[in-house]
């Protein structure tokens, strides 16, 4: 007679194992829960993943996809528009993530620190409310603030403090390739630190009172008191957030492409707006590079994710996935 | 173990989807070869055509929410075929028939710029309608037959233009001109324009006492479709920075000695301030909009734009804006010597590649055929719907009313006459599809509302222009179309807004990024 399995119950107890069918016999009601959940996955998730194989496809809008092997991914290697896409990503990607999270926390802090409630209310909802405009919206207020004619608000107050003469030509912010990044950063934390201080206020409403309480005791000035009670109790939680968007940093689309222009390929393109371009300036395009390049940012933002999970591991002793 | 039921599940529904795609493909084609087997058999009967799906962009300015369901209406009375618009958003018209053709949804029929068709032309998805073409009953009645013999491709034609292709002339502020002294006969060389330009930028034309206007304004210093210089052409000169065909031999225009020399001659303007830096970044709309702007602060005095219509819309816009409304027509430069007339967007038949035309045919019957009637179906096509974009009915309105520019339209019974723009009642319809001064066979009923600045606009464009140089198409153009523009931009900005030497800039940003595609697209179309 065949040996039956034993499983260890969370009591601790050995029990024998059930046959499979009866375990889903017994949960039929989760199982049919989950059905709709698993339908829906499989749809949305999955079934677009079929189209996938394309980036080894001659694929255009006319005509039967024909297979090319690797051609794509050859072309794409090869193609210096595509490294400096790939390179502008990364660096873009980080530092925003990094300068926003960084401005996130000392908003928080400061946010924190308020005593009166009013006024810091009312300054949370003017700086989240930044995040709830489309980047559509962001990209059209910011080239007419940055606009480089008289019409611009920013260079008529340089022209207004003297920092430019009445005859001097306006600054050109964003079709100028040392100035493009930092307008990026300012933008992006301009409109995401609100949102992103959320998370840092909620984690600081947790701290133990008692904390402050004894370091008030101690004598600790608020300087002090911030730094090391407030920080130091917020460093798991920046870890987290930190580690989360890492494994987001090449999905980076809609704030590069308006703000973006060809004077400034240099610094901006990045690889969701160089597959836009190759996609859909062609008269014909070719979906199958387009996907090709768009496979590539997936498996490095697959890897991505697993050191992120690693490093959560490492950091956090539990996974992100 | 849960986990490992559901990774099964997944990976089995997965593979079935897989399988069962390949299957339906497959299917597909056997069913496609099946049929076309059975349609060359086929006798070719007379095909009953009882519904037209056309996809058009924004062109069609019988829009939804401007009487398209009138229009519709009318056209299927008139035609007694059912007819469904799918009218795609203007801007990313082209990205869209790409999205539609890779979901299998392929339209009866389109409309197609210039470049679309020279790509598709030759992929065998457009109908042969040379024959269809030739035996049209409008033929008789055709003033123009070189729009459309220019279309053919190897002397077939996949598709047909009802008007010729128009192109862009330069627009002076008349009030600018008289503010600095300027006769604009006077303007007849690039060193003319130039001082016009200067002028324009220093002397404070629209004296509001500061030093903020410019010379020119534009979308972009290069255009990203054909004929792409017609929105400066008094820098471009001589110059057509693309792929085009001189004599029999198709060459590469952008690394030429004329395009360094455009280059040059831009950057020079750049840096002096003549022209407006917001033209990197300018859309087309954005380019009109500062130039008729309510605010003409930071504005500029010269914008080339389109000829005709576009005459008189300027004005009505300047009008609109408080801002004196009066503008020059610049006559062409001599080292310009005429505007480019741009090839024609054309409608194109979808091949159902069933080896039999008859649908096809009637498909060209029913659509095509009566786009140039003479009478009711053209009408709708130029006009619009009858009682709502025009009327022969006797009536009286007002626009504009209460205001400094009310005017009062009065006609009798059975005078044509275009009515109130149904979204701006305070503006006069000026046309739907077809622009009337640009057919290629003229109505027969005598409806004709081109008249004032537009037929001027017309006159002096037609008085001014030449043919535009046929665009490329080639396996690897197709394929590098993208990849060849954004090099070609990257040149322009690198020397025209940063002052890099052109040679140097044509060198490691075009030559050694591009040179072996182009290279390649030129050996393609050269049949080496």
């Amino acid at each position: 007679m065949k040996k039956q399995k034993q499983v260890i119950t969370s009591t601790g107890v050995p029990v024998r194992e059930k046959p499979l069918g009866l375990r889903i016999w017994n949960n039929r009601g989760y199982y049919l829960m989950f059905i709709p959940v698993l339908v829906f996955v499989l749809i949305m998730n999955y079934w677009p993943m079929l189209g996938i194989r394309y980036a080894f496809y001659d694929f255009k809008p006319v005509g039967t996809p024909k297979f090319i092997g690797l051609d794509h991914f050859v072309k794409m290697f090869g193609t210096a528009a595509f490294w400096t896409a790939f390179k502008n990503t990364l660096q873009l990607s980080v530092m925003k993530l990094l300068i926003t999270t960084f401005t996130a926390v000392v908003v928080s802090v400061f946010l924190n620190e308020m005593g009166n409630l009013f006024v810091k209310k009312s300054l949370q909802t003017l700086i989240y409310l930044p995040h709830f405009m489309s980047w559509a919206v962001v990209g059209g207020i910011f080239y007419l603030l940055l606009d480089p004619t008289s019409t611009g608000m920013v260079n008529g107050m340089l022209r207004d403090i003297g920092f430019l003469g009445e005859s001097d030509p306006g600054i050109y912010f964003l079709a100028d390739s040392t100035l493009w990044r930092p307008i990026f950063y300012l933008i992006n934390i301009w409109k995401e630190t609100g949102w992103g201080t959320i998370i840092f206020l909620a984690t600081l409403s947790g701290i133990n009172p008692e904390l402050y309480e004894a370091a008030d005791i101690d004598g600790a000035t608020r300087m002090q008191k911030i730094w090391y009670v407030t920080v130091p109790a917020l460093t798991n939680t920046i870890v987290t957030v930190l580690i989360l968007n890492l494994a987001k940093v090449m999905n980076m689309f809609e704030s590069v492409f308006v703000l973006y222009n060809p004077a400034v390929y240099d610094v901006s393109d990045v690889i969701s707006t160089y597959i836009y371009r190759q996609t859909f300036m062609n008269a014909m395009p070719n979906y199958g590079y387009s996907t090709a390049v768009g496979l590539f940012k997936a498996l490095v933002g697959g890897v991505l994710v697993v050191i992120c999970n690693y490093a959560s591991k490492k950091t956090r002793g539990r996974g992100i996935v | 173990m849960k986990k490992k039921i559901v990774s099964l599940l997944l990976v089995a529904a997965m593979t079935v989807s897989m399988v069962a795609c390949g299957g339906k493909g497959q299917q597909a084609s056997n069913t496609e070869a099946g049929t076309e087997a059975a349609g060359t058999e086929a006798a070719q009967e007379e095909y009953k055509l009882d519904k037209i799906t056309c996809v058009v962009n924004g062109t069609l300015t019988a829009n939804v929410d401007c009487g398209q369901a009138e229009f519709e209406k009318q056209w299927e009375d008139a035609v007694g075929v059912d007819l469904v618009i799918k009218q795609l958003d203007h801007s990313s018209y082209n990205e869209q028939v790409g999205t539609l053709f890779v979901s299998g949804d392929y339209p009866d029929v389109m409309i197609m710029s210039a470049d679309m068709y020279a790509q598709y032309a030759p992929t065998g998805i457009l109908w042969d309608m040379t024959e269809a073409y030739e035996n049209a009953e409008f033929q008789s009645r055709v003033t123009s037959k070189t729009t459309n013999e220019s279309l053919k491709k190897d002397g077939r034609l996949y598709g047909f233009a009802p008007a010729y292709g128009n192109g862009c002339v330069t627009y002076v502020k008349t009030a600018w001109l008289e503010a600095c002294g300027i006769n604009a006969d006077d303007i007849k060389t690039y060193d003319d324009y130039i001082d016009m330009l200067t002028k324009f930028t220093t002397m404070d034309p629209d004296g509001n006492g500061k030093n903020d206007t410019f010379g020119v304004i534009a979308a972009g210093f290069l255009g990203n479709e054909a004929p792409f210089i017609n929105y400066l052409p008094e820098f471009w000169q001589d110059a057509y920075p693309a792929i085009y065909k001189e004599g029999d031999t198709w060459i590469d225009g952008f690394n030429t000695q004329a395009t360094k020399d455009a280059l040059v001659r831009l950057q020079e303007a750049y840096a002096a301030g003549l022209i407006d830096p917001t033209t990197l970044t300018n859309g087309t709309k954005d380019a009109r909009e500062k130039w008729f702007s309510n605010d003409q602060s930071g504005s500029s005095g010269v914008f080339t734009y389109w000829a005709g219509s576009w005459y008189q819309t300027l004005t009505d816009n300047l009008s609109k804006n408080d801002v004196d409304d009066r503008i020059t027509e610049l006559a062409p430069i001599a080292e310009v010597g005429a505007y480019l007339d741009r090839e024609a967007p054309v409608w194109v038949i979808i091949d159902d590649q069933d080896g039999d035309d008859s649908r096809e045919q009637a498909i060209f019957d029913a659509f095509i055929e009566t786009m140039l009637d003479g009478d009711t179906v053209q009408t709708l096509w130029v006009y619009g719907a009858e009682d709502v974009h025009w009327s022969t009915k006797a009536e009286e309105f007002t626009t504009n009313a209460g205001t400094e520019k009310e005017k009062t339209y009065t006609y009798e019974e059975g005078k044509f006459h275009l009515k109130q723009n149904p979204n701006d009642p305070n503006s006069l319809w000026k046309k739907n599809a077809i622009d009337p001064a640009l057919l290629i066979a003229p109505l027969t009923n005598g409806y004709f509302s081109v008249e004032g600045l537009a037929a001027e606009g017309n006159a002096f464009f037609l008085e001014n222009c030449k043919p535009a140089p046929e665009s490329p198409a080639s396996p690897t153009y197709t394929e590098n179309a993208g990849t060849i523009y954004d090099a070609k931009i990257a040149v322009v900005t690198e020397v025209v807004t940063k002052g890099a030497d052109v040679n140097k800039a044509m060198e490691e940003l075009y030559v050694n990024v591009v040179g072996s595609i182009v290279d390649q697209c030129l050996t393609e179309l050269n049949g080496n």
